[in-house]
């Protein structure tokens, strides 16, 4: 049966979070962030009025996203949060793939884990290791969303109390969207042998899954469906700000769920 | 007597290979335990089914009346396991905190513990450092000290002092011997000298199968037995050594190492022995009441 003790997952969540802010490697990982995000805040986010307003835009997006259907954002008077949402909403599942690369694996190929497995039961530590990542994304989310938040005030302070609103709205979709991507590393973590193959076993899974259901479909449209194993897969809908609940928020805490139940069932039964 | 660990018909297959081969015994409350055996003779897989890091295929095992690796045991059992590293990007005290954190202590008594335990494996100084920055012996010591958190009943140290000096194996045989009385020690080593003067119960696996003996046994089957060690080689000790009264057999078991099996009689047999090694004119290097433990496990008598 599953054991999970509120006190230990916390501290186990915890101590992931301080293991991106207080080591070498984790703060290599947050300076790189920072550089590419300031670089998005400089330019895409901060010219965002004038990119938004643009027709060239206009026709770039139509073209790029005239499936998804992103007009609706092009009439948000807070252009750096609708610039901010397309960025980060695409960008983060992405690098949420890199940066939850090694939740286990490394502790398991080092020993670690049977220290730790004296200590927590294998259930805690696999979803406290999960809940660690989600508290370092909401990190990196808030503190970019802040950032956004700040560019906006600064060009039109009278937004300040609408786009704050908005960007809870946007904090709380962005990471229901990326639980998914951290439980399927969180799953793959409990087979794969290291952290890189866990990665290279996510690209796979994405690209060369896509590929299998795209042969399925042609011959059996009915097997669409299996496109709702992929995380991510209400990203173009979401973008557009037009999924309703189910898809929105149900599919991806869904998957989450689903993945991280494989997840625990695997890791219990694995030998350290 | 309080039992510690129960092991019922443990069998564990890799694959066609059995690993361990319905295996029974109880640990009880008290003296360090020795769990020897040569390589792949199933030692780390009975240390991995009791920390409950691998499963049995069949069998039943239970640890303070728990299955291995519950909840329950958290704190109660530690282990040294066999080639474990701590995780190199934290300092020593930070992870050895996250344990004691984990097994429930607050904060200035997992501090304190952190202090005590690297005090007792001699490296309070390198609390700040990291892994990597250590060497192998003092990582080792290290991942001995996160054993000893918080008051185990249970400590398990797998290969405790291989690829430590002789100066840091001898301390932490001190170490051992110093704490058998708060927490009951399951040793495995290959140094059967060193299970021999720590351990009263000896496990001994071979190719899966499972014996026991008692380290420095004087008697076995109500016979009694010295060993005799030598300095040099001299001719016909056995038979000169068959001849005394008392003497039932004699055997060497190794070079200039005689068994001697014997009648207990009113007569102090070891006293006569030394005499009449002295008449003899053999100069005698260590003299052992009963076998010694290399002797009982790997000499086969032919």
């Amino acid at each position: 049966m599953t054991q999970l003790h509120p006190k230990r997952l916390a501290q186990i969540a915890q101590f992931e979070l301080v293991r991106l802010f207080l080591t070498k490697r984790g703060l290599l990982a947050v300076a790189a962030f920072a550089i590419c995000w300031l670089l998005i805040l400089r330019y895409p986010i901060a010219e965002s009025v004038n990119l938004i307003s643009s027709p060239e835009f206009a026709d770039f997006a139509r073209q790029a996203f005239g499936a998804i259907g992103i007009s609706r954002l092009l009439d948000w008077p807070e252009s750096e949060l609708a610039m901010y949402w397309l960025i980060a909403l695409y960008s983060f599942p992405c690098f949420c793939l890199f940066l939850c690369s090694d939740q286990t694996v490394g502790d398991r190929q080092r020993g670690t884990l049977r220290f730790l497995s004296l200590r927590a039961t294998r259930s805690e530590i696999i979803i406290g290791r999960f809940l660690g990542q989600l508290l370092i994304l909401a990190a990196l989310l808030f503190v970019t969303l802040m950032a956004t938040l700040a560019m906006l005030t600064y060009r039109e302070p009278s937004l300040f109390l609408s786009g704050f609103s908005r960007s809870l709205t946007l904090l709380v979709f962005l990471l229901i969207t990326v639980m998914p991507f951290i439980a399927l590393m969180s799953f793959l973590n409990t087979f794969a042998r290291s952290s890189r193959l866990a990665f290279v076993l996510a690209i796979l899974f994405f690209a060369g899954g896509n590929i299998i259901i795209g042969l399925l479909t042609w011959q059996l449209p009915l097997l669409d469906v299996l496109y709702y194993l992929f995380p991510g897969y209400q990203i173009d809908v979401v973008a557009g700000q037009r999924a309703g609940m189910m898809l929105g928020v149900g599919l991806p805490v869904l998957q989450t769920v689903v993945l991280l139940a494989v997840g625990e069932r695997i890791f219990a039964r694995s030998s350290l | 007597m309080t039992v510690l660990i129960q092991a019922q018909g443990l069998s564990k297959n890799y694959g066609a290979k059995r690993a361990l081969d319905n295996v029974s015994f109880e640990i009880n409350k008290g003296a360090p335990v020795a769990l020897v055996g040569p390589n792949g003779a199933g030692k780390t897989t009975l240390f991995s089914l009791l920390c409950g890091y691998i499963l049995p295929s069949s069998g039943q095992l239970s640890v303070l009346g728990h299955a291995p690796g519950s909840a329950a045991l958290f704190g109660k059992l530690t282990a040294l396991p066999q080639d474990a590293q701590l995780d190199p990007r934290f300092s020593i005290a930070h992870q050895l905190n996250f344990y004691g954190q984990l097994q429930g202590l607050s904060g200035t008594v997992r501090k304190k513990e952190t202090a005590r335990v690297l005090e007792l494996v001699g490296l309070s100084e390198v609390a700040k450092q990291r892994p990597d920055d250590l060497s192998h012996g003092m990582r080792k010591r290290v991942t001995i000290a996160q054993a000893l958190i918080g008051e185990p009943e249970i400590v398990m140290l797998d290969e405790a002092t291989a690829g430590l000096d002789p100066i840091h194996a001898r301390e932490v045989r001190e170490l051992v011997s110093s704490l058998s009385n708060e927490a009951t020690f399951i040793l495995s080593s290959h140094d059967l000298t060193e299970l021999e003067r720590l351990c009263s119960q000896v496990l001994h696996l071979d190719k899966g199968v499972l014996s026991e003996h008692q380290a420095r046994s004087s008697t076995q089957d109500n016979k009694h037995y010295i060993t005799l060690q030598l300095n040099q080689r001299y001719d016909d000790v056995e038979a000169k050594l068959a001849s005394l009264a008392q003497v039932h057999h004699v055997y060497m078991s190794q070079a200039k190492e005689y068994v001697i099996e014997f009648e207990q009689t009113v007569e102090p047999f070891d006293i006569n022995l030394l005499q009449f090694c002295y008449q003899q004119g053999w100069q005698y290097r260590q003299l052992v009441n009963g076998h010694t433990l290399e002797n009982q496990i790997f000499h086969k008598e032919s």
